[in-house]
């Protein structure tokens, strides 16, 4: 007895609680670390070699030393690998960051991209915190395409100034650049292409002695491990008011490429990801990169489409890649520096082929045409702003716009007259708001000459204040003309009104989807 | 405890499925039970190979990796499912020469030990091999799924080796603690045993404390109407227990298990996984 007194003692010690956890804590360790070794530290040095022109193009684009977009890429990659909810996502410097920094960088200098950087990430941290994430509902599917097709016209351009104005060696060696990085994956699939692109072209470059420009002539490159350092800005309101414009544009910019990669990485490797760890892990990302002298990073399609290709899976896949980028570096800045211009801007040609959505463009035609105006206009407006965030905005504006007109017509209204001519109902059916208030009001024959107005919105919905009041126009129109005015079931129909609605689902509501 | 359903069968397409079959039909049959033959298809979604190092993205790039790995996991996945239906039909076969048994067959996707988990509430016991298809490749003598499987799992697991011999008698490995008292607790609630004889065997440093232990285990089983046989061997338990099997001919051994913390054992060693590793007979490990 004494035993079975103890035993029910000892049935609640801690470990009956805590090994479980611990267990699947150490399983789901193994499963995002340790399950997919081999691929991703081959995945990682294939990234890591196409991450190196990519941080260095980004970084011509905000007008910065490429020091600062490779260490970002670096602190990114490896912070990330830790803090990202989106194993085998690649992050580093992305040119739709770079793009958001150049008047920042040209007005106030470095000190505050760092500054802005550290703040874009405390933001990114609040708005994984507070599920901001949950808002990508709202952007549709042809935002997300003008999205990639804007990203893609933009990093194309910021070619263009290597490309014009520049000797004809330039071109000869950009396009045979082009030519390496397509061909060559026909014939094999062992090595990089860019990489050969890039060795080939140098080399050349080197071995004839061609005077172009190289990535030596654009600025720094790290030559140690990057170091802690304050941004050295003063800390006030004034300092603030700069960068906090930026940094909100930055973390939105981040947040919406970064989620946008995290579904498609989903999407290809047929598994699910944490959103708003991510938007946190970001967050905690862009503060390390600030502090290591880096400029602010997020996701990129580009590189997590690599990764995924070449077989990474895990969070291995992505902290190689950056750790294997910094001793790429460490080991090779004398030749990186020699890397000629060209060969850089052929690989950032192929990354803007490959960013693009070319379906996009076939579909054009066969899609809704609201969808496609959405589309365009994003890109229109992102590639005039040079802002995504602003792009995405005019594209959400307009997507809801368009919703709302569509849904705007499904209304109808019919009308009967009853007791010899002395009564006529009319019954509304459908969705009565902004939208489609005119329309309801329209359908009511106020010249006719009748008794008694019977106006049955049973089966209709009201959804805001202005539904209502033009209900309210049209019982005060009837009675000017004589008419007592009946209306049936108000209340039914404004149950929408009630910001918390939900299940106010009304029999037959269906079926006003249908053609009646 | 909730209502105990059936007995399942945990296999994978590696010899010691057979013996698994065996073990768990004699178990089912013997406790009056349903088996289930459970063959878990991992998909490993976590990990991935690929020749593809050219890191290249052209037209239509993520598009076409999107078509590609969708159309060859379909492939992989059709594969595997009918290899595993073959697999699984011939298992249930073997199992359905006893008599009575009802026998299914189940195939899922998903990860072992998630999969095993969600099915606790309809499982008595869970029967695996000690080894699995991985076996050849490793120099493990015990599988690596053992341990979390045991550790997360809350029902009496049956380890089975690569033979399959009727059981004739069990040992049960006694400390007197918790986790071995529910052991004997357990078996004396099992009426379906008693033709079993029972070897109640505690090992470790002398105290005064064991014959007292032992004296419980016994009557507690004597009174369920066990035959019952107890001895108290000083020493180390990891050799002297594997002893006591060999020199009693034990067919089956009962532990309690990994009562020590998974950080604990990091530093300790675990007993479990070393008298797992050391017996050769089946065993059940109850971690309730």
């Amino acid at each position: 007895m004494r035993i079975t007194i103890h035993s029910a003692r000892w049935a609640v010690s801690p470990w009956q609680s805590g090994a479980p956890f611990y267990w699947s804590f150490m399983n789901k360790l193994r499963q995002e670390w340790f399950s997919n070794i081999r691929s991703d530290l081959l995945a990682g040095l294939v990234v890591a070699l196409a991450l190196i022109p990519e941080a260095i193009a980004f970084s011509i684009i905000a007008g910065v030393d490429p020091r600062v977009g490779l260490y970002a890429s670096f602190c990114i990659a490896v912070v990330i690998a830790f803090a990202g909810g989106r194993p085998g996502m690649i992050s580093a410097a992305t040119g739709a960051m770079a793009l958001l920094m150049v008047t920042l960088v040209k007005e106030h200098g470095l000190e505050y991209l760092f500054a802005a950087t550290i703040l874009t990430g405390i933001l990114q941290i609040i708005a994984g915190w507070i599920r901001l994430g949950e808002l990508m509902r709202f952007v549709s599917r042809s935002v997300v395409t003008g999205f990639v097709n804007a990203l893609a016209i933009l990093i194309f351009m910021a070619q263009l100034p290597e490309l014009i104005d520049v000797p004809y060696a330039v071109y000869v060696m950009a396009a045979a650049g082009l030519g390496i990085i397509y061909g060559l994956p026909f014939i094999t699939r062992v090595v990089p292409s860019p990489l050969v692109a890039i060795v080939l072209l140098t080399a050349v470059s080197i071995y004839f002695g061609i005077d172009v420009r190289t990535v030596g002539d654009m600025g720094d490159l790290p030559s140690t491990l990057p170091v802690f350092l304050i941004p050295d800005i003063p800390l006030n309101l004034e300092t603030l008011e700069i960068i906090f414009p930026y940094a909100v544009t930055l973390m939105v910019v981040g947040l919406l490429e970064s989620l946008m990669t995290a579904t498609i990485v989903d999407d290809l490797t047929d598994t699910t990801s944490n959103k708003s760890r991510e938007c946190m892990g970001q967050g905690v990302a862009n503060i390390a990169s600030g502090f290591l002298g880096g400029m602010a990073g997020c996701a990129m399609i580009g590189q997590s489409v690599i990764n995924v290709k070449s077989g990474g899976r895990g969070r291995l896949s992505t902290l190689s890649a950056g750790i294997f980028l910094l001793l790429l570096l460490l080991f090779f800045s004398d030749w990186v520096r020699q890397i000629p211009m060209a060969a850089l801007v052929a690989v950032m040609i192929m990354v803007s082929i490959g960013t693009f959505n070319w379906d996009s463009i076939r579909s054009l035609r066969t899609h809704p045409p609201s969808s496609s105006v959405v589309m365009v206009v994003t890109v229109a407006v992102t590639v005039s702003t040079h802002d995504l965030a602003q792009g995405v905005l005019s594209g959400v504006l307009l997507s809801g716009f368009f919703f709302a007109q569509k849904v705007g017509r499904i209304l109808v209204i019919r009308s009967q007259s009853e007791n010899e001519g002395r009564v006529r109902t009319y019954t509304v059916l459908g969705q009565v708001f902004f939208a489609s208030a005119d329309r309801f009001a329209q359908s009511f024959d106020f010249k006719e000459v009748i008794d008694t107005v019977r106006i049955d919105v049973s089966r209709a919905h009201f959804w805001d204040i202005t539904a209502v009041s033009a209900l309210d126009k049209v019982v005060l129109k009837f009675r000017r003309e004589g008419a007592d005015v009946e209306v049936i079931g108000l209340n039914e129909a404004s149950a929408t009104m009630v910001d918390r609605f939900g299940l106010h689902d009304k029999d037959g509501a269906e079926d006003l989807l249908l053609p009646q | 405890m909730k209502q105990p359903k059936k007995v399942l069968a945990c296999v994978d397409q590696s010899p010691y499925a057979d013996y698994v079959a065996d073990y768990s039909a004699w178990v089912a049959q013997k406790f009056n039970l349903p088996l289930e033959l459970l063959h878990i298809i991992d998909r490993h979604q976590e990990t991935a190979t690929s020749d593809d190092h050219s890191g290249a993205i052209g037209f239509d790039a993520q598009e076409n990796l999107l078509n590609r790995l969708a159309e060859e996991e379909g492939e992989r996945t059709r594969a595997t499912r009918e290899q595993g239906r073959i697999f699984l039909n011939d298992l249930k076969k073997r199992c359905e020469h006893h008599q009575g048994l009802s026998v299914d067959v189940r195939q899922r996707y998903g990860q072992l030990l998630e999969t095993l988990d969600e099915q606790q509430q309809d499982v008595a016991l869970y029967v695996l091999g000690r080894r699995g298809k991985s076996a050849d490749q490793s120099q493990r003598d015990l599988g690596r799924h053992v341990e979390s499987i045991s550790r997360k799992i809350r029902r009496p697991i049956l380890t089975v080796a690569n033979t399959f011999a009727e059981p004739k008698n069990v040992l049960v490995a006694y400390d007197g603690k918790r986790m071995t008292r529910k052991c004997v607790s357990l078996l004396a609630g099992n009426a379906a045993l008693t033709d079993l004889p029972v070897h109640v065997v505690m090992s470790g440093k002398q105290n005064g404390e064991a014959d007292k232990h032992l004296e419980w285990a016994s009557s507690t089983l004597a009174k369920s109407g066990f035959e019952v046989e107890t001895a108290y061997l000083p020493g180390d338990p990891e050799q002297q227990i594997p002893q006591a099997i060999a020199d009693r001919e034990i067919d089956m051994l009962v532990m309690g298990a990994y009562s020590r913390s998974p950080l604990k054992s990091l530093f300790l060693g675990s007993k479990t996984n070393e008298l797992l590793r050391a017996s050769k007979v089946p065993t059940v490990t109850v971690h309730l």
